[in-house]
């Protein structure tokens, strides 16, 4: 139905990141009225999780050139009282793409991702053909020129094995803009219902069987883990979106020392159990967590070490220097001499307190991935109303220049659509509004191996690994291994992201050491011919994200005051700043309303008197308990 | 401001992949055999919603477009003497412009498919949802049942046989139903979950990822803080 976006909303929210989302499922509850945008195809921005093949088609999206970053039009379309806040055209954030793959090619010339394919081409109608072929989303019709689709990328099947750097790849006209010939020609030599895959025994994964496995694949751009006790577990409890995703608990806590891996015992089990540990060093670090626990309670175990590091504060416990390499790097998660003693004393808390609540470590993971997140707020909001469009980009906000206010947004369609309160991401916003703005970078890579860098009983294992930094004062290397019961990885592979903030000038630069350290490059692994310890890389990916976190409002020119800024994602490994940003603009939109609250029982809403619009009773804390026995009570036994 | 009533029963709603045990008020369904997630696709307008109200709770609302937001709703049923408990959720309006969210397939064992027989273009846009049941759907041997709805209608533009044609060169289940007059409905949920059930590895318990639901219980597994607070 080619139904046209309505022109008025409360509440217009451009960008569909995590923070963006339970800004919009937050006001949506609340009974605003929300448009929630994105230009992009696909759900979630940078926090984003793509198949494999969504992920090469990503790739190549920031491959391309720009072509031109300004929009052409709106100008036009202003009024005489009004002026016009440019957005951008195309994304900034990411640079520096880099693929590697260390994979053979098979003989099996022609495999395809098998959910890539149109198997059963739809006629060419406006949306059929706008819509990427596995992009995590479908594009919006009749966008024709705007969004481009995302092509299978061909370059991935005929380039040599070996450091393809696809930012200096050229680009052959043979790429239509508004079909994919590529797509229904492999799509002949591909046996239908064919799906399923045998791994080989021996390990040996080829590049085609991942191409061929891709839909298996949900490839995180942000890596994070969810704290158990954290405010997004809190959140998506208590506003229910729980239901709508399912995690898993994180397995191990490693830790890298001397060139090997080891897992880092953390819960009083793990530690009793411990192998590695003596039992001296048992009690000592039982009697220093335990401490951890409420330090408060004993300021004069640390009052004269508040200014120092962590790490200097760690040499005067009784611990050895194995033990407070784990608590500083495994278990408070810092660096050496880049954390204040308060900060990790409180960090360490933080990790005991979260251990136990859903299992032996202190973190979840999203089944199907981080991506899967934004999503799930999404849809509290679409449930309670709010309208969703994607391929929708937007040219400008509109500002009454009286009232310096923002009053509508230009759409690429040159529509209007008029709200009282605007949200949007910061890599919406043109060079000309952040003109002032210093930008962070992160140094991320992506890599599929075929065995986990920690050899255990069970290989479904789920792990982070904090690699120190080699000279001190750098930042620490954080790894965090998924394998494929996370539903993110083929049978067969692990999912491995690395993460730091960057020093180099790419992500490569940055990360391509530790790499090094953990994998060997499958090629050289073949030459080698012997069991070899490490994993064997069979695909890399690297590129830096830019972290547009914690930057002042009034960092941005020109910014109405009802317009808002959500930040991409930040390099912390939990997600605390989107929900406190979130929360923070609610608060800013809608004083006197609560945060997410739980949905109300069907049963209490109560429709007025023209039995058009239900009013729905403030709801009660508990309700939520209530929904679940009530709705339970009620079903339906149908004999 | 329009005022949208959520409709969802049940606090965790997922699919059979999620644990029994974790399931709020599981002790009760003893003999259910199996928890399924059904999906329910299609068109803007098709009648999804209203299929799902007219099964669930038996209602028909002509206005129904207008203010409800359906989440997603549960029933039990009793098919061939097995007790299959439904989860069967609504696309949340997120379909107007085909922007599903990939979340919504995951895990789901069953899906229906719906088009409007007095509308052609719902019938023809029907291989863009089966190929984005392919792209995000988790299994291969998901279970589809097309449904050709509105047949109480006068006017039509797709007529049976195209629908059943259809249904075959895809296999799948075939209905045509109307959720006004409740013709066809009951027996489009039967028969699907008739054939999950009979589809070997698509529902059994042990062949699904379990994964941690969260709720407002405390879930502790040898207690808060890894053990260290009972220390104290
Ligand atoms: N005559 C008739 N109208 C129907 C039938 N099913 C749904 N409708 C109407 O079609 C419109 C759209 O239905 P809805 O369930 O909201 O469609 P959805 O967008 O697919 O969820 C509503 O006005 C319904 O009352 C049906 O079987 N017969
Ligand atoms: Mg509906």
């Amino acid at each position: 139905m080619a139904d046209k976006v309505p022109s008025e909303f409360d509440v217009v929210v451009i960008g569909t990141g995590l923070p963006e989302s339970i800004v919009a499922a937050a006001c949506s509850r609340s009974g605003q009225s929300v448009l929630h945008v994105d230009s992009r195809s696909y759900y979630g921005g940078n926090w984003a999780s793509f198949s494999f093949s969504g992920l090469l088609s990503w790739i190549k999206e920031y491959q391309e050139e720009s072509d031109g970053d300004e929009w052409a039009a709106w100008q036009e379309l202003l009024l005489e009282a009004e002026e016009g806040v440019a957005l951008r055209k195309k994304d900034q954030t990411i640079q520096h793409v880099e693929v590697i793959r260390y994979a053979s090619q098979d003989s099996d010339e022609h495999v395809e991702e098998v959910g890539a394919v149109q198997k059963n081409p739809a006629p060419v109608t406006s949306a059929s053909s706008n819509d990427p072929p596995d992009s995590t989303g479908t594009a919006c019709s009749d966008t024709s020129e705007l969004t481009a689709p995302l092509n299978e990328p061909e370059t991935s099947q005929e380039v040599p094995d070996v450091d393809v750097t696809l930012g200096n790849e050229s680009h052959g006209g043979d790429t239509d803009c508004t079909e994919s010939p590529l797509e229904q020609e492999k799509a002949e030599n591909v046996p239908v219902g064919e799906a399923v895959v045998d791994v080989p025994k021996k390990n040996r994964i080829t590049y085609s069987q991942i191409v061929k496995e891709g839909r298996r694949f949900n490839i995180d751009l942000t890596s994070k883990l969810l704290y158990s006790r954290g405010l997004l577990i809190d959140l998506l409890i208590k506003s229910s979106v729980s239901r709508y995703a399912e995690f898993k608990n994180v397995t191990r806590i490693l830790g890298y020392r001397e060139g090997t891996v080891l897992q880092v015992p953390c819960s009083r089990a793990d530690v009793f159990n411990s192998k590695q540990l003596t039992m001296v060093e048992k009690r000592m670090l039982m009697k220093f967590l335990t401490f951890c626990l409420d330090y408060e309670q004993q300021p004069e175990d640390y009052k004269a070490y508040e200014e120092c590091p962590f790490s200097e504060y760690l040499k005067t416990q009784k611990l050895t220097p194995s033990l407070q390499h784990f608590v500083l790097h495994s278990i408070a998660m810092t660096s050496e001499g880049c954390t204040g003693t308060l900060d990790g004393l409180r960090e360490t808390q933080n990790f005991l307190r979260c251990l136990g609540r859903y299992g032996n470590t202190p973190f979840l993971f999203p089944l199907y991935g981080q991506g899967e997140l934004p999503q799930c707020f999404c849809r509290m909001c679409a449930v309670f109303g709010g309208t969703y469009c994607l391929s929708h980009a937007v040219q400008c906000l509109v500002v009454d220049k009286e009232s310096g206010k923002c009053k509508a947004i230009i759409d690429h369609f040159g529509q209007r659509i008029s709200a009282k309160y605007f949200i949007v991401e910061d890599s919406y916003l043109t060079e000309k509004t952040c003109s002032d703005v210093a930008y962070r970078q992160m140094s991320r890579a992506v890599l599929i191996t075929d065995r986990s860098v920690l050899k255990a009983e069970s290989d479904q294992q789920i792990s982070i690994l904090t690699v120190p930094p080699v000279e001190p004062g750098s930042a620490a290397v954080r790894v965090i291994e998924l394998c494929s019961s996370t539903m993110t990885c083929m049978k067969g592979t692990y999912l491995v992201h690395l993460t730091c903030p960057s020093s180099k000038k790419t992500a490569r630069e940055d990360l391509e050491s530790v790499v090094q350290k953990l994998f060997t490059p499958y090629a050289e692994a073949e030459l080698e011919n012997e069991e070899v310890e490490k994993p064997n890389l069979l695909w890399a990916l690297y590129f830096n994200m830019r972290d547009s976190s914690g930057i002042n409002r009034d960092s941005y020119n020109d910014l109405p005051s009802n317009v808002y800024v959500c930040s991409g994602p930040d390099c912390f490994l939990g997600n605390k700043n989107a929900v406190q940003q979130a929360e923070t603009l609610f608060r800013h939109i809608l004083p006197n309303e609560e945060f997410c609250p739980p949905p109300p029982n069907p049963e209490d809403i109560v429709f007025d008197g023209d039995g058009m619009q239900p009013e729905v009773p403030a709801p009660k804390p508990e309700a939520a308990e209530d929904v679940t026995s009530q709705g339970d009570a009620e079903e339906h036994s149908e004999e | 401001m329009r005022r949208p009533l959520p409709v969802s029963e049940g606090e965790s709603a997922g699919g059979g992949q999620l644990a029994q045990e974790l399931l709020p008020g599981a002790r009760m369904d003893e003999d259910v055999l199996t928890t399924l997630k059904i999906l329910i696709i299609g068109e803007s307008g098709v009648g999804k919603s209203s299929l799902l109200l007219r099964f669930t709770d038996d209602t028909f609302d002509p206005e129904l477009a207008a203010t409800i937001g359906v989440d997603f709703k549960v029933k039990t049923i009793s098919v061939d003497g097995n007790k299959a408990k439904l989860a069967i959720w609504d696309t949340a309006g997120q379909e107007r412009f085909r922007t599903l969210t990939p979340s919504y397939y995951r895990g789901a064992q069953g899906v229906i498919l719906v088009y409007d027989v007095t509308r052609r273009d719902t019938f023809v846009k029907l291989d863009n949802w089966l190929n984005e049941l392919e792209t995000y759907c988790t299994r291969n041997d998901i279970v589809k049942m097309l449904v050709g709805n509105k047949i109480d209608k006068e006017y039509r533009e797709v007529d049976r046989n195209e629908g059943l044609k259809f249904a075959r060169k895809h296999s799948m289940l075939f209905i045509e139903a109307s959720a006004k007059t409740c013709d066809g409905v009951q027996c489009a949920f039967e028969e699907l979950v008739e054939k999950i059930i009979q589809t070997p590895g698509l529902w059994e318990s042990e062949n699904q990822n379990k994964g941690v639901r969260l709720s407002h219980r405390e879930e502790s597994h040898g207690g808060a803080c890894g053990g260290y607070c009972s220390m104290l």
